[in-house]
This record gives C-alpha cells, sequence and structure tokens, in this order.
C-alpha cells in the first residue's frame, strides 16, 4: 500500500501531466494556416491538354525511318503529273486532282508512298497481343499498335517543325473550344491507385500561359462545356501504378480537334487508352486507340486547305491510299476490310480545377 | 478655436439653428489652411476629366510623364513637377487626338451640341455654344467673354481657312486642351488675407479642391454650378454638394487614384519577376492583383462603408481566374466576390498578391522591403535608406548556408550600421515570409521551416494573422491614413503645426467607426480644407532644403510646402530630396 506523501506526490504528478496535455493540446489545436489544400481535392484532380502530336518516332535526320526521304506533296505531285508540256483544261488537272482529294479510292497510283521503316515506334498495345506488324516502343515494351505512325512517319507536315505539328498545338491553345479536359475521380493516392475513373471533357477556358511564354500555369479552372450535348463526356476506368494512369479499352471516346479560326473539328478513337505519368501539377504521356480512316480524311481537308498541305508535302489521296491500306482495326462488317487505323498522340496536360456546368432549370419548369 | 465664436455668435434665436447647422459637432483647431498651390494635372485626373466631358467613345491611350513620389505620395510631387518642352509634346499629342475624335464624323453629332449652317463655313455661334459649354468643364470655371470670343474668333479664321468648320473647332479644341488653365489646377482667393493671413478659397478653387480629391476628376456642372450660385460659400450649400459628391460613383475613381497612390502602386509599372524563378507570375497576374486590391478597398470602405482598420484582418475580396492559381483555387469567370477560410494565412490587405509580390526582389521574398513598406506606406514612418557603403555580400552570396531569409536578414544585426533599421523593419516583415517573392504560401524555405513569429511595436505575434491584427490596433494606422488624405486632398504635406488638425480628424475618423466617407466630410466640411495662407512668393534661385526628418514614434508627415504664387505668374519648384525614394 502506498503512504499518502507517495499517494499525493502521484496525484500531483497526474494533475501536472494533465495540465502538461492539456497546454499541449490547446497549443496543438490551433489550426495551422493553410491554402488551397492541394490540387488532389475531394479525391478529384484534373487537367487540361497543353500538347498534342501524332506520335512519330525520329530519329537524327531521319535516316533510320526514312532512309528513301520524306514524301512529295500536293506541288511535287502536281508537277510529276502534268509537267510533260501537254495542253489540259482545269478539270483535267486542278479539279481532278481537287476531286481526287475529297474523294479518294484506294486505286493504286503512280507515286511511291514511302512508309516509317523499323520496327520501333511510340505508342500502346492496343489490342493486348503481339503481332508481327506490331512495334517495340522505345522503351522495350513489345506489342505496340501504330500503324498510323508508317503512314505519317514520313510526311515532313507530322515530324517535329511540321506545320500540322506546330498549327495544330498553336490553335489548340487559342481556341477555347478546342479544350480537351480530362478529371480523375475516386483517386485515394496519386502515385498507386488500382481503380480510379477518368473523365473526357471539352472545357472552355483559356490556357493560362506562365512568364517563360512556353509553360502553363497550373492551377487555372476548366469549366465544362455541356452547351451542345456530352459527345465529348467518356468514362474511362484506370489505375495509378508507380505514379503512371493506365486505362482500359473505352470503345468510343471523341475529343474536340478543331484547327484553323475556330472550326469545330473532332476526332473519334476507338478502344482509346490513356497512358500518362502523373503528378500534382501536370500529366505527360500518351493517348492511342484507332482512328476511322474516312474520318481522319475528312478532318485533314476541312481543317487544312491544299496550300497548308504543301507547306509540309502532305498529299492528302496519297495518305488515304497508304492509311486504307495499313489499316488494322474495325473491319466492314459486310465486307471484312479494315476501316480504323491503330495511332498514338503524344500529349502533355495541366492541372487544373474542373468546374461543372450550373444545373439551370428549364425555362419551361419555372 | 472655431467653436467659442460659434457659441459666441448665438446671440439670437432666429440664428441659432442656421449657425449650429454650420457649427455643429465641430471641435476643429484654428488652421491657416495650406499654402495655395499650383498642381500639374496627373494622367489620370486628364483622362477622368476629359471622359467626363466627352464620354468613354474617346480614346485615350497616353501616359504623361511620372511625377516625383514626394513625402509619400505622388500626388505632392504635382505641386513640384515642372513642365519641360517634352512634356508639352506629350500633352500635345494626346490634345491633338482628343479634338480629332470629338469631331470626328461618328461622334459630332452628339458632342457638338449644334450643327453648322454650312460644314465648309465657320459658325460663330455655333463655335460659341460649344467651347462655352466645352470650355467651362476643361478650365473649370466660366470662361470669361473675353476668353470666349478668342477661341470663337480662333476657330472661325482657322475655319476659314480651311473650309471645314468642324476643322476649325478641332484646332481651336486642341489649343484650349494644352492651354495653361487647363493643364494646372492653380488654386486662388478673392478675399484678402485676415490678420492671420488665412483667406478663403475661391468658390472655383474649392470645387476644383474637392473634384480633385474626391473623384480624381475636374467638378462637374453640378460642382460648377454650386460654384457660380454661390452655394460653396455657406455650411449647409457645401455639405450638400460634399454628400452628392460622396454618394457619386465617380467617388470610386477618386478614391482609387488616392490608396493606388498611397499605396504605391505605381511600382506595379516597373514590377518584374524572375520568370525562372516565379514561371507562375506573368503580367495578368500582377495587373490583377493590383486590381484585386482596389476592389477590396472599394468594396470595404465605399460600398460597404466598413471600418478602414479592418482592411488588414478581412478574409473578403475579389478573385480572378489569372490570380486564382496563385491562391490555389478554382476561379469564375471574371472578377467575383472571394471570401477566404478561416484558416486562411490570406486576411487583409497585407497577404494580398499586391502587397507580398510588389515589396519583394525579383527572384526571393524580402522581410526588409515588406517591413519597410509596412512601416512608410500605412503607418507614414520613414525609414531611412541602407548607409551608401553598406555591403550586401553576404546576402546576395549564392553560396551563403543560410536556408531561410530569417537567417539572411540576420546578419543585418551583426553589423550595428545596419542593425538600427532593420530593427524597425525585418520583425514584422519576417511574419510575412509565409509568401513567396510572387506571393505565394509556402511553410517552409530550401526545406527548413519557416518561423513567421514577428512584432510590431511591442506587440509580438505568431503568424501574419497576428501581425494583421497588430496592425490593426496599432494608433498610427487610422492617423496615417488620414494624413495621407488631408495631404492628397490640399495638394501637399502636412506641416508639424498641423498636428492638432491633424489629431482632430483622426479623432473625428475614431469616433465614425472609421468610415472612409465619414473622414472624407470631415476633411472637405473643416475649415482648413477651404482655406489658404498669404501667397509667399519664391524667386527663381531659391531652392528648397531637405524635407524634414521625421522619427519613427512620431506619426506626422514629413513636410514639404510648396507656394504657388499668383495665377499668372507660375512658379514651379522641384525639389531634389526626398526621404521617400521607393
Amino acid at each position: 500500500m502506498k503512504s499518502n506523501a507517495v499517494r499525493k506526490m502521484s496525484v500531483a504528478g497526474s494533475l501536472l501531466a494533465a495540465s502538461v496535455t492539456v497546454a499541449l493540446s490547446t497549443a496543438s489545436a490551433q489550426p495551422a494556416l493553410q491554402e488551397g489544400g492541394g490540387a488532389l481535392k475531394d479525391r478529384r484532380i484534373g487537367y487540361v491538354m497543353t500538347h498534342k502530336y501524332w506520335a512519330v518516332y525520329e530519329t537524327e535526320g531521319a535516316k533510320t525511318e526514312c532512309p528513301q526521304g520524306f514524301n512529295d506533296g500536293p506541288r511535287e505531285q502536281f508537277k510529276k503529273l502534268f509537267d510533260d508540256g501537254k495542253k489540259r483544261s482545269i478539270v483535267e488537272a486542278q479539279l481532278k486532282r481537287e476531286g481526287e482529294q475529297w474523294h479518294p479510292t484506294t486505286e493504286p497510283e503512280s507515286f511511291v508512298f514511302k512508309e516509317a521503316q523499323g520496327n520501333v515506334s511510340y505508342g500502346l498495345n492496343l489490342d493486348g497481343k503481339i503481332g508481327p506488324e506490331d512495334f517495340t516502343s522505345p522503351e522495350g515494351e513489345k506489342g505496340i499498335d501504330n500503324q498510323l505512325y508508317r503512314v505519317i512517319g514520313c510526311i515532313g507536315h507530322y515530324r517535329t517543325m511540321g506545320t500540322i505539328n506546330h498549327f495544330e498545338n498553336l490553335f489548340m491553345r487559342s481556341y477555347d473550344d478546342t479544350r480537351i479536359v480530362i478529371e480523375l475521380t475516386e483517386v485515394d493516392d496519386l502515385k498507386n491507385d488500382d481503380s480510379v475513373v477518368v473523365t473526357t471533357y471539352r472545357g472552355g477556358d483559356g490556357l493560362l500561359q506562365d512568364a517563360t511564354g512556353e509553360g502553363f500555369i497550373p492551377g487555372g479552372t476548366q469549366r465544362i462545356d455541356l452547351r451542345w450535348g456530352k459527345e465529348y463526356v467518356s468514362k474511362l476506368k484506370g489505375k495509378i501504378v508507380d505514379g503512371v494512369l493506365i486505362t482500359e479499352p473505352a470503345d468510343r471516346v471523341m475529343l474536340p480537334w478543331g484547327v484553323t479560326f475556330g472550326t469545330s473539328g473532332y476526332h473519334v478513337f476507338r478502344g482509346f487508352q490513356l497512358k500518362l505519368k502523373l503528378d500534382p501539377e501536370a500529366a505527360e504521356g500518351l493517348m492511342a486507340g484507332f482512328v476511322d480512316v474516312k474520318a481522319f480524311n475528312h478532318h485533314l481537308n476541312t481543317s487544312w486547305s491544299t496550300h497548308h498541305h504543301s507547306y509540309g508535302q502532305l498529299s492528302s489521296p496519297s495518305q488515304y491510299k497508304a492509311m486504307m491500306r495499313l489499316a488494322d482495326g474495325y473491319p466492314d462488317p459486310k465486307t471484312g476490310k479494315n476501316t480504323a487505323i491503330s495511332s498514338a498522340v503524344k500529349v502533355k496536360f495541366t492541372q487544373v480545377y474542373v468546374k461543372q456546368p450550373e444545373q439551370k432549370e428549364l425555362v419551361s419548369k419555372q | 478655436m472655431r467653436v467659442k465664436s460659434c457659441i459666441r455668435a448665438v446671440g439670437t434665436v432666429a440664428l441659432t439653428s442656421l449657425l449650429l447647422a454650420g457649427c455643429a459637432g465641430t471641435d476643429e483647431p484654428e488652421n491657416p489652411g495650406t499654402p495655395p498651390r499650383v498642381r500639374v494635372i496627373t494622367t489620370q485626373q486628364y483622362l477622368n476629366t476629359v471622359g467626363n466631358v466627352f464620354g468613354s467613345s474617346v480614346s485615350m491611350d497616353m501616359k504623361f510623364p511620372p511625377l516625383r513620389r514626394t513625402d509619400g505620395l505622388l500626388a505632392n510631387g504635382a505641386a513640384l513637377a515642372g513642365v519641360t518642352a517634352g512634356k508639352i509634346e506629350t500633352f500635345q499629342r494626346a490634345a491633338s487626338s482628343i479634338a480629332a475624335q470629338v469631331v470626328a464624323p461618328e461622334r459630332r453629332n452628339y458632342l457638338i451640341p449644334c450643327t453648322p449652317a454650312d460644314e465648309k463655313k465657320a459658325d460663330p455661334e455655333c463655335a460659341k455654344q460649344f467651347f462655352a459649354q466645352t470650355g467651362r468643364l476643361l478650365h473649370r470655371r466660366k470662361l470669361s467673354e473675353e476668353e470666349l470670343g478668342k477661341y470663337v474668333t480662333s476657330a472661325s479664321q482657322a475655319a476659314d481657312q480651311l473650309k471645314d468648320f468642324y476643322a476649325g473647332v478641332e484646332l481651336t479644341l486642341e489649343s484650349m486642351l494644352i492651354s495653361p488653365e487647363v493643364l494646372f489646377i492653380v488654386e486662388s482667393s478673392d478675399e484678402k488675407p485676415d490678420k492671420n493671413g488665412t483667406r478663403k478659397l475661391d468658390a472655383y478653387s474649392l470645387a476644383s479642391r474637392l473634384s480633385f480629391f474626391l473623384w480624381d476628376a475636374g467638378p462637374d456642372d453640378m460642382v460648377l454650378t454650386a460654384a457660380e450660385k454661390g452655394e460653396l460659400d455657406s455650411e449647409r450649400g457645401l455639405r450638400k454638394v460634399v454628400d452628392a459628391m460622396l454618394a457619386s460613383p465617380r467617388l470610386e475613381d477618386g478614391m482609387r487614384a488616392f490608396f493606388d497612390d498611397m499605396l504605391g502602386f505605381d511600382d506595379f509599372d516597373a514590377l518584374s519577376k524572375d520568370p525562372t524563378v516565379y514561371p507562375f507570375f506573368t503580367g495578368a497576374t500582377a495587373a490583377d492583383a493590383r486590381e484585386q486590391t482596389m476592389r477590396t478597398i472599394v468594396d470595404h470602405l465605399i460600398h460597404k462603408q466598413e471600418d478602414y482598420r479592418e482592411l488588414f484582418t478581412t478574409r473578403e475580396t475579389f478573385m480572378s481566374p489569372a490570380l486564382a492559381p496563385l491562391y490555389q483555387i478554382p476561379a469564375s469567370r471574371g472578377w467575383t466576390e472571394y471570401t477566404f477560410p478561416e484558416d486562411s494565412p490570406r486576411q487583409g490587405l497585407l497577404t494580398q498578391v499586391s502587397f507580398v509580390a510588389l515589396r519583394a526582389h525579383p527572384g526571393r521574398s524580402s522581410p526588409t522591403l515588406r517591413g519597410k513598406a509596412l512601416r512608410e506606406r500605412l503607418l507614414c514612418q520613414v525609414v531611412p535608406p541602407p548607409p551608401p557603403n553598406v555591403d550586401f555580400g553576404k546576402l546576395e552570396n549564392p553560396d551563403a548556408h543560410y536556408k531561410t531569409q530569417r537567417e539572411r536578414v540576420a546578419v543585418h544585426l551583426e553589423d550595428p550600421a545596419c542593425a538600427g533599421c532593420h530593427k524597425i523593419t525585418d520583425p514584422m516583415g519576417l511574419a510575412l515570409e509565409s509568401f513567396d517573392g510572387a506571393g505565394r504560401f509556402r511553410t517552409e524555405e530550401n526545406g527548413a521551416v519557416i518561423d513567421t513569429s514577428g512584432e510590431l511595436d511591442g506587440v509580438h505575434f505568431t503568424d501574419v494573422v497576428g501581425l494583421g491584427k497588430a496592425l490593426h490596433d496599432n494608433p498610427a494606422l487610422p492617423s496615417c491614413l488620414v494624413d495621407r488624405l488631408y495631404s492628397y486632398g490640399s495638394g501637399g504635406a502636412a506641416k508639424p503645426s498641423d498636428r492638432p488638425l491633424l489629431k482632430y480628424y483622426t479623432a473625428e475618423f475614431q469616433k465614425s467607426g472609421y468610415k472612409l466617407p465619414e473622414i472624407l466630410r470631415t476633411i472637405t466640411l473643416s475649415d482648413a480644407f477651404r482655406h489658404v495662407t498669404e501667397v509667399k512668393k519664391v524667386t527663381s534661385n531659391e531652392w528648397h532644403g531637405p524635407t524634414e526628418e521625421i522619427v519613427i514614434d512620431e506619426q506626422l508627415p514629413t513636410t514639404t510646402t510648396v507656394d504657388a504664387s499668383s495665377s499668372s505668374h507660375i512658379q514651379t519648384v522641384a525639389l531634389t530630396n526626398s526621404h521617400d525614394k521607393n
């Protein structure tokens, strides 16, 4: 049995300890000042696209992938076809070529089309298989499906410094209705999460260019544009492994892809997938899928006129024939011929807060 | 004391109510008023005035040469500015552009109040109508018949020579827009000085003083009419005009100009951040940061009429898409009202991007610049410049092992020559280390936790919220505003002999709950605001010496007096010394 003195000391000690505890808890109860709460809020994080390039694996001087040089464009082809001194009417020459551009066929032509050579390409394994036509990624992953690269790899337009490469990005940044936004939800951890949902949207706000003039400021806001419907809204299932988001193939994803002067173009990807390295401020990687060849050609011709094609030696009729020849997906049920071609796009995003449109009550219900 | 003379005046019952209306609540100490001043019109005053006269469709992309900041205000420099040939050229370019736009075919029908009988000939009657109306507003007084006659003759001669009525009006309007009467705000009195050498400003001078103070523009028809009718000479009439001016939306223009000046926001014009260190801080960020603070001030002080001191603790502000990323929050389109959460470090003007980014270096924060700005801009205290032989090597050496600014600025305290001043700037500046040089919130610097504790005039705090509260409770905060307002409104820094007057204003400000419109009313209705001292002639070889040194515990400004001779002999003086070189 403890003595009274010991008991008193014990009680005093308890009281002292309690008072210290109270003091400490009071001090720690004062909340620390904080701002924002981070980019990942309510298990959500959004990103807006700032860069997009049809993925072309380029070696120095294009010696590996284009050993025979680049393809001809409209002007070179026109000269080869009609520079023989023979007199022709406009219908027989210019309008004939224009007609072939807008109504392309798979009939062989006299020009040699230079496909990209080699077996290395950017892209994703869209069909989950490793086939004889598949590429290997620069990182060594086999089974990469990107037959579009075979088509466009030796067309100057699509390569670094090419005009489509440049202007598709310039106009995407200039026009708010071409804004591609993705939002990740149900995110517990931006490093590793075995189940997240990715939703694609069309945004409606400008990008915030940074003070260097080369980058974009994270933390902007994109309001989702649903004024014309939900065609650009698609949901994907995915996971994050070591900071890399990988999504399961989605049957059909439509993305705004307007180019010059506010044209409202778009691309539709079948079997769409994303593979993006994520951090709280940015995301970078690939988006891939099968693009319908006819739709792709239509987008090209309605977005860019022949003089644009000429700047980058892009012959639309020749490209169409090559795309149809190398198409590797979504066969026509009647003919059995493939209608879509595997493709990949190198992309960069910067973090944004995604704002859903306010639900406005219909006037008729008021 | 004026109150005593009022009491003595209450001799008859009939006069009691009338006199009390004029004297009610006035414990205003006797004060001779300010010297009559000649001020050059500022860019914004010119733009506002021309905009008010001709409307917003006249585009005016112009900027006059900057004024010298004097005793805390650019406005004080307006009374010290000389006019060089280069400046005249700038004024002339502006005038030429404005005159051409006024007579342009798309505007002449509504900006010129009549149509000439023949566009290819002079029409003196029509020209007279236009110049009488426009000249009154631009000169801020009714033109004499002789003056008007000269303008009309000039317009007619030009129209005859050019065979174009509107060309004649254009050339004459251009000459009017660059005339000294338009470009210089000249204060005069038609009274003889009393035994104390004090004279009442004449009605037109008072109208201009009121208007440039409250609206940052020349008086409009309502104020000029009141001046012409003698209403500004009576307490009742003056109160009516002041009330109308305080209720006008133009008060926003006036107070924007004042606070932009007081806070030294002209420094935004030269603000640049290192884009490699702060890539997120763009020109749009800087412009919106300035605007955010202006909107906060206007909303808090004018729309809501709240306590001035609470500007330094309020969580209420406005947000724009360009600013929101820096505050790490989503934004709506355009400017929207925004309230920071309770646990936010953004509480009060000191924590807005405008203050912490403007008062910092291009690539790093600066407790010293922030503390200095707080002392000088908000408390009207003067922090002397660094000694000329100061060695910045220890601070700027990139290999320095100091992780935080607190460690870095501690070096100042090792040198007695530096310590004296840094002790009065750094302790409160360090609390603002929660924000980097671009105004972004942070808790660490180079991996080290930032200690934001500090002290302001004996009040200790642990973070920037505590600093805001300390500033709120600092008696120098409202007295400084009062001082700056009086200086700004009267065109020059207050003198030590104005101390009783400023104390009176401050006491009235306190009684009103520190509401801005009330202190504006108190100042504009005071005798001191309406009176000027006797003219002191300045000879061309007479230079003003340095302005008076003011120690930190004094809450009165340095004194810069600028005297103007009579309006026909304008003498401007440029000071070569000023304590405020920021």
